[in-house]
C-alpha cells in the first residue's frame, strides 16, 4: 500500500514537472533580444526575437532558459528579457491585434527615430516653437539631443564592456 | 488514502507553480498580479483611458514641446559629448528592459544647479548635472533614469490631460493646425503639463509606480537595483541640511522616507543583488 502511494506520488511529481517545463509560454519583453545557440552571449545567434514573440519553455534555468519558437527554432534566451505575461501592444498601431499592431508600432517608432536623426525637430514642434517665440538656441539644443542616437551595436558593446546582465560572467 | 492523495496533488501543483516562477517574475508577487499596478508593471495593460488612442507621433510632439520649455526653465545640455553619449547608453540599456521598450528614448544632462530629473511624453528624459554629481556609480544613474523611463512607459504625464482637452486640442495636431485655435489649445495643454511636471509634481502613487518599475528594469538589465535607493538616501541626507527645495526631486516627489521604505520591501524579493553591476570606475571616468 505504502509502495503504491509512493509510486503514485512520484508519478504525479514527474507529470507536474514535465507540465511545468513543456506547457509554459513566455513572451519577449525586451528590445534587442536574440535566441542564442548556447547559454552564453558569446555563442552565435539563432534568430532575432522581437518584443512580443511567444516562446515555449523546454528547460527552465536561473539565468538562461531553453526555449522553442513558434516556427520550431530552439535555443537559449536570457531570463531578464522574457516574462510570463504578454506585453501590451503600443497604442495607435492600427488594428488592435497584438502581433501586427506591435510590429506596425515598431516600424512607426523606427521611422520617427530615423526621421529625427536627419531632420531633428518635427515640423509640429518647430511650428510650436515659432508660435511661442522659443529662442533658436533652445530649438538647436533639442535638435542635437534628438539626433544623438545609440545604435544596437553600441549598446551591446557597452553592456559587454561593463559585463552587465547576460554579459556577466 | 484519498485525503493523502489529494494533499499530494495539492503539494505537487504548488511545487509545479513555484518551479514556474522564474528569477525575473518577482515583481508581480511584490505588487500583486491582479492589482492595476501589478498589471501595469507586468506590461499587461496600457494605462490611460483618455489618451489610450493617442498615436506615438502626437505623444512625441507633446514631449518635444515640453522639452523645449524644460530646457528654458532648467538650462541647456552640458557641453560634453562623451558624457551625453554615456547617459544615453545607460538610459537605453534600462529602457530596453522597461515595460515600453520599442519607442526611441533620448537622454540629456542639463547644466542646472537644481538636483532634478524629469521626463516628457514620448521618451525625452533630462537629468541635471547637480543630481548626477551626487552619484557614485552606474547603478545609481541607471536607477534614476529607469524611474523617468517608468513615467514615459506608464504615460503618467499624459494621464493628467483632461479627455475633452485631448480630443479638441491634440487629437489631430499637425504643423498646419498648430497655427490656429487648435495650436492655442495645444499651447494651453503644454502649459498645464508644465505645471504638473515642473511645479506640482505627479500624483504620489505614480511616483511609487515609477520607482517600482525602475527597480525592476534596472534589475532585469543587470544593474544592482539598490542604486535608486542609494540616490534617494543621499537626497535624504542633503534634504536634512538644505533649506531650498523648489523645483527639485524633493519638492516634486513624495517623501523620500516613504519611497525608500517601499523600495526596501521590493528589494527583498530579488535574490542575487550582490553580484550585479555597479561600475563605480566607469561612472567616474565617463562623468568627471
Amino acid at each position: 500500500m505504502r509502495r503504491t502511494v509512493g509510486a503514485m506520488l512520484a508519478l504525479l511529481l514527474a507529470l507536474a514537472g514535465t507540465a511545468a517545463m513543456a506547457d509554459e509560454t513566455r513572451w519577449v519583453t525586451s528590445d534587442g533580444t536574440a535566441l542564442k545557440q548556447e547559454a552564453t552571449m558569446s555563442s552565435p545567434d539563432v534568430a532575432p526575437l522581437p518584443v512580443g514573440t511567444a516562446l515555449t519553455v523546454i528547460e527552465a534555468g536561473d539565468r538562461w532558459i531553453r526555449v522553442r519558437t513558434a516556427d520550431g527554432k530552439e535555443g537559449y534566451v536570457y531570463a531578464g528579457r522574457i516574462s510570463d505575461t504578454q506585453p501590451a501592444a503600443e497604442a495607435g498601431g492600427g488594428d488592435g491585434l497584438f502581433g501586427e499592431s506591435m510590429q506596425q508600432s515598431q516600424i512607426q517608432a523606427a521611422k520617427a527615430d530615423s526621421a529625427r536623426s536627419i531632420r531633428g525637430l518635427s515640423p509640429e514642434t518647430a511650428q510650436y516653437a515659432k508660435q511661442r517665440g522659443t529662442p533658436a538656441s533652445y530649438q538647436k539644443a533639442l535638435d542635437r539631443i534628438l539626433a544623438r542616437q545609440v545604435t544596437p551595436a553600441e549598446l551591446k558593446a557597452f553592456l559587454r564592456q561593463g559585463r552587465i546582465g547576460e554579459y556577466a560572467p | 488514502m484519498k485525503k493523502f492523495l489529494m494533499a499530494a496533488t495539492v503539494l505537487t501543483v504548488l511545487w509545479a507553480g513555484s518551479a514556474r516562477a522564474g528569477l525575473f517574475d518577482t515583481l508581480k508577487e511584490v505588487i500583486g498580479p491582479d492589482t492595476k499596478e501589478g498589471k501595469i508593471l507586468s506590461g499587461a495593460t496600457q494605462v490611460l483611458s483618455s489618451t489610450q488612442d493617442m498615436d506615438y507621433q502626437t505623444e512625441r510632439t507633446i514631449g518635444e514641446a515640453l522639452a523645449l520649455e524644460g530646457l528654458q526653465r532648467f538650462g541647456k545640455p552640458v557641453a560634453n559629448e562623451r558624457l551625453q553619449e554615456y547617459v544615453n547608453l545607460v538610459g537605453d540599456a534600462v529602457a530596453a528592459n522597461s515595460t515600453r521598450p520599442t519607442i526611441p528614448y533620448r537622454f540629456a544632462v542639463l547644466d542646472s544647479p537644481v538636483m532634478n530629473a524629469f521626463s516628457t511624453p514620448g521618451g525625452i528624459i533630462f537629468i541635471s548635472k547637480a543630481l548626477l554629481d551626487i552619484m557614485d556609480n552606474e547603478a545609481e544613474l541607471a536607477g534614476v533614469l529607469a524611474h523617468e523611463v517608468g513615467h514615459v512607459a506608464g504615460k503618467h504625464a499624459l494621464g493628467t490631460i483632461r479627455r475633452g482637452q485631448f480630443l479638441s486640442g491634440v487629437g489631430t495636431i499637425t504643423a498646419a493646425t498648430m497655427k490656429g485655435d487648435q495650436g492655442k489649445q495645444f499651447q494651453s495643454m503644454v502649459g498645464d503639463l508644465q505645471e504638473v511636471l515642473f511645479v506640482k509634481g505627479l500624483d504620489k502613487d505614480l511616483e511609487f509606480q515609477a520607482d517600482a518599475m525602475a527597480m525592476e528594469s534596472a534589475y532585469r538589465t543587470g544593474y544592482d537595483p539598490r542604486g535608486l535607493i542609494e540616490v534617494l538616501q543621499k537626497l535624504q541626507r542633503i534634504e536634512a541640511t538644505a533649506g531650498h527645495k523648489a523645483g527639485s526631486w524633493f519638492s516634486t516627489h513624495p517623501p523620500l522616507d516613504e519611497r525608500i521604505a517601499r523600495l526596501e520591501r521590493q528589494l527583498k524579493k530579488y535574490p542575487d543583488t550582490a553580484k550585479l553591476a555597479r561600475l563605480p570606475d566607469r561612472f567616474a571616468k565617463r562623468t568627471r
